[in-house]
Order: C-alpha cells, then sequence, then structure tokens
C-alpha cells in the first residue's frame, strides 16, 4: 500500500440479481480525496455500485481493493473508513441526538465529546441541535431527515463518503445545505466524495470526474447521449435507421439487436453553425442549442443540443469559446461517424 | 339485564373487601400468564427474528404454518396437552397435570405461534434501508442484529400483547389442564365459566369485569412505556 | 430507552424466578385429588364437608367437578385418586373392567322431573312412565344434559325402562351438552322439560329467589333415586395413585359423624342429600 494508491480500484466486479448483470464494471478506479460524479437513468445500476463501494452489499464476482487491500462488508479496514447516505433517508427509531451519535457509540472514544461533536454535526447541516437534539424520528420534515442523517455522517468524519441522489427528494434550501457540507467534508478534512445525482450542473461544478452508467456497465464520462431503439433495416441495407420526433432521420450501424441502445462518444461529435459536407461513413443531424454551461473544475463548457426529443452533449475548451459563436436557440449540426457508434 | 349491573357492582365488592376466592384466582391467572409470557416470549421472539430476518428453502411454507397455527383452539391445545400430562401420558411422571405450571404449558403453546408469527411479520416490515444504514455507520454484523431488534420494539411490543391477551382470556387450556381446582387452579376465567354453570351470572360478570381491569392494567403499563422511549 | 425494556425484561424474569419458587406443583404426600360430579361441588356440599376431612384426617383434598363421564375418565387415565359419581351402571362396569376398586355408596338425592307450570304434558302427580310417554307422545320439548354425565345417563335409563326408544335427533328433544343449571336455564327458556337432581333444582330456585319457571312435576318415584358412590382408583392399574388416601377418604364417608354432616347439609332451609341404607 503507498500514499499513491487509488482508494478504490475495482476490477471485473459484476453483480446478479435473478442471473440479469445489475452492474458490469471492468475496471474503475477512484483516487483518495477525489469527487467522482455518478450519472445514468434510473435502474442503470448507480445504487448497486455504490452499494457495494460502501461494502454494504458484496459483488457477485470480481475484486474491490480499497486502498490496495482485498476488502469485505463489515471487515474492519472498512467499516468505520466508508459511509453511504442514501437516497431516502432512513432514521432509527430514536432522538435526532441518538441518530446522530449512533455511529459514534459504535466507534467507542471519548462519550463526553459526544454532544460536542453531535451539536457541531448538525450545525453543519444547519439545523439548530437546541431545536432539533431531542426532536423523536417521526418530528422531522423529508428535508430535515435528510440533514439529519447526513449529520450523522458527517460527525463520523469518514475518509470516504458516498451520497447516492442526495438532493433528489428534498427542498431546495436542504438541497443546498446538503451541497454545501459535501463540499466542506471534501476540502476541510480530504474525504473522498462519491455522488450519484440526476443534478449534471451541479456534479459537472464540482466533480474531476463525472462517470456514466447505463445498464450496469460505465459508457462514458457524465455526458453521453444514448439513442433507444427500435432500429430499422435502413433502404440501402447497409445502416439501420430510427426516426426522431422531429421526422429526422438517425442512422447507426447494424446493431446487436434491434432493441439495443446505441451511444455516441462526445468527443467525437463535430459541431458546425451550417450543413456539413458529409465524408463517407458520416451522418449529421440538425438541432438546437438548449443549454451552455461553465465547469469551472474542468475549465470546458458544456453545450447541449436538442435535436428530435433527443439530448446531445459536448465538451469544448473554454478557450475556444471566446467568439461567443454559440448561444442558447442557435440552429446548430452535429456529425459523427458511423462506426463510432456503441451499443449496450 | 339486571345481573349485568349487579355484577359491575359486585365486582367493586369483591375487589375492595378482599374476597378470598376472587384473588386467588387473580393471583392464579396472573402467575400463569407470567410463566406462559416468559417462556412463549424467551422462545418465540428469537424465532420469530430468525424467521423474519433470514431467506431459506421453505421459508413461506413455514409462515404459512406457523400463521395457521395462530388460530389454533385453546380446547384443542387443552386437550393435546391433557394427552401429553396425564399420568398415562408420556409427561405423567412430572405431575403436571392440575397444576398452574400445567396451564402454562398449553398456554405458552397457544401464545407462541403468535408471538413468531407477528414478530417475524415485524422484522420482516423493517426496511432493507435499516441495514443499509446501520452497516453504513460502521455496524458489525451483532450490532445490526441487535439494532434491528430494537427497530423492531414496538411490533415486537405488540406481538407480545397480542399473545397476552389471547392468554389472559383463554378458558379452554386452564379448564382442561387446570381442572379448575378452588384455590388452586381456578383462573379468573374458569371462575366465570363455573359461575355462569351454577346460574351465578352477577358474579360471573364481575370477575369479567376484574380480568378486563388486569387487561387493562398491563395494556396501559406498557402504552405508557411506549409513549416514553 | 434502552434501560426501559431492560428493566420490563429484568422485573419479568424476577417475577418469574419468584413464583417458580413456589410448591404449587410439587406433589404433596397429604394430598387427595377427587374427580367428582357437578352437583356435589355446584351445590356447595364439598366446601361444607372438606374443613372437617381435613381437620379429622390431616389429608388435604382438591377436586375436579365435571362430569360423571369424565370423571371416570379421569379415574381411568390415573389422574384422580378418588371419585365420587353418581351413574350406577357406569361405575359398576368401572370396577368391572378392573379401573376401580371398593364402590361405596355414600348417599343419595333424587332426581326430578321440572317443567313448565303450565305442564303441557300433564304429567303433574304422575308416575316417571306416563309422563315421558305424554311428552314423546305429543312432541313437547325435552332438554337433555347431552354430555354422558350421571343425570344424562339416569335419563337414558328412565327412557328404556318407561319402554320407549331412546331419542336423539328428534325435533322435540334438544341435548344441551352443558352443565346441570345451563340446562335447567335452557329449559326454562324454551318452555321444555327437563330431569334434574334435586340437589340442583333447590339451588336453582334458590337463585331465582323462589320463584322459577320450572316446576317439580314427577317426584317420588322409585326410579328417580340417585345414588352417589364413591370409588377408588386401582393401584394395580395405576401405581401412581394414592390408594391409601383414597380409602381413608371413603371410610370418611361412610362414618356416622360424617353422614349426619350430610344429612344437616341445607340449602335455604331444604336438605339435599340422604342417607342410603342398603
Amino acid at each position: 500500500m503507498t500514499m499513491n494508491a487509488p482508494v478504490y480500484h475495482l476490477t471485473g466486479v459484476k453483480k446478479f440479481y435473478n442471473s440479469r448483470p445489475a452492474v458490469d464494471i471492468e475496471k474503475l478506479s477512484i483516487p483518495q480525496s477525489s469527487i467522482t460524479g455518478l450519472v445514468g437513468p434510473n435502474g442503470s445500476g448507480k445504487s448497486t455500485l455504490l452499494n457495494m463501494l460502501a461494502f454494504i452489499d458484496r459483488p457477485s464476482e470480481g475484486i474491490i481493493l480499497f486502498k490496495g487491500q482485498k476488502a469485505e462488508p463489515y471487515s474492519d479496514t472498512v467499516r468505520f473508513r466508508v459511509s453511504l447516505l442514501a437516497q431516502e433517508p432512513y432514521l432509527l427509531k430514536r432522538s435526532v441526538y441518538e441518530n446522530i451519535a449512533y455511529g459514534l457509540k459504535l466507534r467507542g472514544g471519548d462519550s463526553s465529546r459526544y454532544s460536542k461533536q453531535v451539536n457541531e454535526a448538525l450545525s453543519l447541516v444547519g439545523l439548530s441541535s437546541r431545536e432539533f437534539s431531542n426532536r423523536p424520528w417521526y418530528g422531522l420534515s423529508g428535508g430535515e431527515a435528510q440533514r439529519v442523517a447526513l449529520a450523522a455522517r458527517l460527525v463520523l468524519k469518514p475518509e470516504v463518503l458516498i451520497l447516492d441522489e442526495p438532493t433528489a427528494s428534498v427542498d431546495a434550501d436542504s438541497a443546498g445545505r446538503i451541497m454545501d457540507c459535501a463540499l466542506m467534508a471534501s476540502k476541510e478534512w480530504g474525504t473522498t466524495l462519491i455522488i450519484a445525482s440526476h443534478d449534471w450542473k451541479w456534479l459537472n461544478e464540482i466533480c474531476g470526474k463525472v462517470i456514466q452508467m447505463f445498464k450496469g456497465k460505465i459508457i462514458g464520462s457524465g455526458i453521453e447521449g444514448i439513442l433507444f431503439g427500435p432500429w430499422i433495416p435502413g433502404k440501402s441495407g447497409e445502416y439501420h435507421e430510427k426516426a426522431l420526433a422531429d421526422g429526422q432521420i438517425v442512422k447507426v450501424p447494424k446493431p446487436p439487436s434491434p432493441e439495443a441502445s446505441a451511444v455516441i462518444p462526445q468527443n467525437l461529435i463535430v459541431l458546425d453553425l451550417h450543413p456539413p459536407a458529409l465524408k463517407p461513413g458520416e451522418h449529421f443531424l440538425k438541432g438546437v442549442i438548449a443549454q451552455l454551461s461553465l465547469e469551472p473544475y474542468a475549465q470546458t463548457v458544456m453545450i447541449s443540443i436538442r435535436a428530435g426529443g433527443q439530448t446531445f452533449t459536448l465538451r469544448i475548451p473554454q478557450e475556444k469559446m471566446r467568439e461567443p459563436v454559440f448561444f442558447p436557440g442557435q440552429i446548430v449540426y452535429i456529425t459523427y461517424p458511423l462506426s463510432a457508434v456503441t451499443w449496450y | 339485564m339486571d345481573f349485568i349491573i349487579d355484577g359491575l357492582l359486585q365486582a367493586i365488592q369483591l375487589l375492595l373487601h378482599g374476597d378470598g376466592e376472587t384473588y386467588s384466582a387473580v393471583s392464579a391467572t396472573l402467575r400463569v400468564s407470567t410463566y406462559s409470557m416468559a417462556a412463549s416470549l424467551l422462545l418465540g421472539i428469537p424465532l420469530g427474528f430468525l424467521l423474519g430476518h433470514n431467506d431459506f428453502l421453505w421459508k413461506k411454507h413455514v409462515r404459512t404454518i406457523v400463521d395457521t397455527l395462530m388460530s389454533l383452539p385453546t380446547v384443542l391445545v387443552g386437550l393435546l396437552v391433557y394427552a401429553f400430562l396425564t399420568s398415562r401420558g408420556p409427561l405423567g411422571e412430572y405431575g403436571l397435570l392440575f397444576t398452574l405450571e400445567g396451564i402454562a404449558i398449553g398456554q405458552a403453546i397457544l401464545a407462541l405461534p403468535i408471538v413468531i408469527a407477528l414478530t417475524a411479520a415485524a422484522v420482516e416490515s423493517m426496511d432493507e434501508k435499516l441495514r443499509v444504514t446501520l452497516v453504513s455507520l460502521g455496524a458489525s454484523r451483532r450490532q445490526v442484529l441487535y439494532s434491528t431488534l430494537w427497530e423492531a420494539r414496538y411490533g415486537i411490543l405488540a406481538a407480545s400483547m397480542n399473545a397476552f391477551g389471547r392468554v389472559l382470556t383463554e378458558v379452554g387450556i386452564a379448564m382442561m389442564v387446570g381442572g379448575n381446582i378452588k384455590w388452586h387452579t381456578r383462573t379468573i376465567t374458569t371462575a366465570i365459566a363455573l359461575e355462569t354453570n351454577k346460574g351465578e351470572f352477577a358474579t360471573g360478570v364481575a370477575l369479567g369485569i376484574v380480568l378486563m381491569a388486569i387487561a387493562f392494567i398491563v395494556n396501559f403499563s406498557f402504552s405508557f412505556l411506549r409513549n416514553r422511549s | 430507552m434502552k434501560r426501559n425494556l431492560f428493566v420490563v425484561s429484568l422485573s419479568l424474569i424476577a417475577v418469574f424466578l419468584i413464583f417458580s419458587g413456589s410448591p404449587a406443583f410439587s406433589a404433596d404426600a397429604k394430598l387427595l385429588r377427587m374427580a367428582t360430579t357437578t352437583s356435589t361441588d355446584d351445590t356447595g356440599l364439598l366446601d361444607y364437608l372438606k374443613p372437617y376431612f381435613v381437620k379429622e384426617t390431616g389429608i388435604d383434598i382438591q377436586w375436579i367437578a365435571t362430569g360423571t363421564g369424565k370423571a371416570l375418565k379421569l379415574g381411568e387415565n390415573c389422574d384422580a385418586d378418588v371419585l365420587l359419581v353418581h351413574a350406577p351402571d357406569a361405575e359398576k362396569k368401572f370396577v368391572a373392567d378392573g379401573f376401580g376398586l371398593d364402590r361405596n355408596v355414600v348417599m343419595y338425592n333424587d332426581f326430578v322431573l321440572i317443567g313448565p307450570a303450565s305442564d303441557p304434558a300433564g304429567g303433574k302427580g304422575k308416575g316417571v312412565k306416563e309422563c315421558l310417554s305424554a311428552i314423546s307422545g305429543k312432541n313437547i320439548k325435552f332438554v337433555s344434559r347431552g354430555d354422558k354425565s350421571g343425570t344424562h345417563q339416569a335419563e337414558q335409563i328412565l327412557w328404556k325402562t318407561s319402554g320407549l326408544p331412546v331419542p336423539d335427533k328428534e325435533p322435540w328433544y334438544a341435548q344441551a351438552g352443558q352443565g346441570m343449571l345451563t340446562t335447567i336455564q335452557i329449559a326454562a327458556e324454551q318452555n321444555g322439560y327437563t330431569l334434574t337432581d334435586r340437589g340442583t333444582y333447590i339451588k336453582y330456585e334458590y337463585t331465582m329467589k323462589g320463584n322459577p319457571p320450572l316446576k317439580i312435576l314427577v317426584e317420588g318415584d322409585d326410579l328417580l333415586k340417585n345414588i352417589y358412590s364413591v370409588i377408588v382408583v386401582n393401584p394395580a392399574k395405576c401405581p401412581n395413585v394414592k390408594s391409601d388416601l383414597a380409602k381413608a377418604f371413603s371410610d370418611w364417608m361412610s362414618r356416622p359423624s360424617t353422614q349426619n354432616l350430610i344429612t344437616g347439609f341445607k340449602l335455604s332451609g331444604k336438605q339435599l342429600f340422604f342417607i342410603y341404607s342398603k
């Protein structure tokens, strides 16, 4: 084990539910003190992966190394180091204080300090300890409950904090608090964060890397457009195709099955202001810029383009954006080589 | 109708004037239900927990059987226990027939499926999220187990109260196995049956009220406890 | 919070320990267990006799009051040391089968046929045969114990000796399957006839404050004698029974002083049990 060993190193990790693979990851490394985002549609395997990273469930196949060591659920190497906050908060049927102190008590330590630690954790998530400490578990709103659950993790100052859709079912104020706390943990304590969220903007803002999952596999860096089937053979027979909502045709190579989903890697998409001259084996679609957003961490601009009810996203380095050639509402053309299409 | 009002007045008299027969029946009832509840909880909670917490091949069928046993008729239990405890039965040598312990055995058999089934249901209804939460806060296997039991405490309490209600009010086992012996194995319920047979309806009603009072006190103390915690 | 549960379980265990230390099931060497019929218990005769017996013999006695049928069954299963029952035919068979010893006739009372004051069968003052024939001939409601008790067995014999088939499924014949007092109450609700021992009837009359809807219509017939005997359960079949204590009880019941106690037992001024002179 060296200082530079990544916190997580996954090789050939698979998790089956009823013989269907819910997660299937060949390789994944997560560096120490990094912030990693995880996106993907519901049912893409994010929660299953997070539960394995939190050592709550073990993979059906493959190896998860934690700081270079093989780790298992309940093992002492990880028990007090990794903590997960699930999407829907579950509070123990005890007071707020007891909920937050639960993990501290498991770890033992100086019990005279619990009260101070709990109060600090409560104030981090923006709840006054005087008002909330003695409240029963049922006396909280959804947002408050999620914040208490987060406080119960923060009080442990974990090395790795895994957040599964932490802001999905809470009010805006609570969501803001939760985001701040996560960043604070990363900055102050060097906590490694792994966050699954539908909030792309937030993730792109704070994450060193955003992983996109689809059908249990990692398909890219988080902004890949997924084109769902069914595909029908084109006239020439060389390509398969599908009509989008606005009548445009998407062309793809022969899919493994008519229902397969196609992914076009965003780094192979070319953006034009005018209809491009196609080379053999290329295809283009006409779309409208829906959104431009700055990614301060990666120093890039993310452009979302809507074409026929489908969103394509690509990144452009900030320095290429000096001239304000792109603006929301502008009509653009995206070109991709058919050979770049990958199937899931 | 008169005997209901008579019964109410008589109930107050029986309790206030320290009627020996009544207190003997109350004491027999309390003792026997304490034995049977202690036994059925000691056995039933762990078994119910195992049944609710673990997955195994025949789990569904075991659940169905246990659920069915919840409706065991008391007289049938009484008859079966009698068959075992009679001097000619396999357990005859222990001299448990016509004793409070004998009744307690029958009542424990009556209560056990209730405790097991309702504890299992309470544990099953515990969210998968509970385990995720406990593990993610650093609980070991053993701590997960204890905390899950503690989280299911209201369900288990409800199971116990339910079983207690059944045990407290049953008459078939107490009559069949206990023999309704005055000063010894006469419980409140067998006393009610006897008084009814003798045509002393008012005394029967009075004893019924005493029984309900006991049930009320026990339920009240548990709900007090529940609100406290 | 955890402390509360802890306290509750501790006190439960404490209560359990206290009670399990109590001598409830230590088989007392001087304890006699009797199976008897409901009438001896319901009338209060046993409660009246017990203190004399305990004082004079030093033997403690407990009884299970049930129908004679079940009392004999308990004897057969060695669950009682002694029986006080009233079904001579069944008793003789019990002794003949080797389950009991020394059938000792200790007292009698009598059965009476009771029915509504209007007496639709017109049996008042007549014999048992006439009354039962009228009941079955006119299909008048009759409520039977229907529980193989001594009274039930006596009733069945009465039908037979009256030359009538023993009713079973006839619509006018109801088998209550309950104790004597309950059966009388059912008969009263249905305005029917029933057979009862006089002791229970006096008790019934007493609880109805002297004015019961059912009256005695047939009494004094020789067929109506209700004989009680004490039987010692045979130690040869049941090695565990305390046959010496049982024998002591049987002897005590035959003592002249005890017989005087029995005849002196009265309920609302009426004698319930009589001495049987052989």
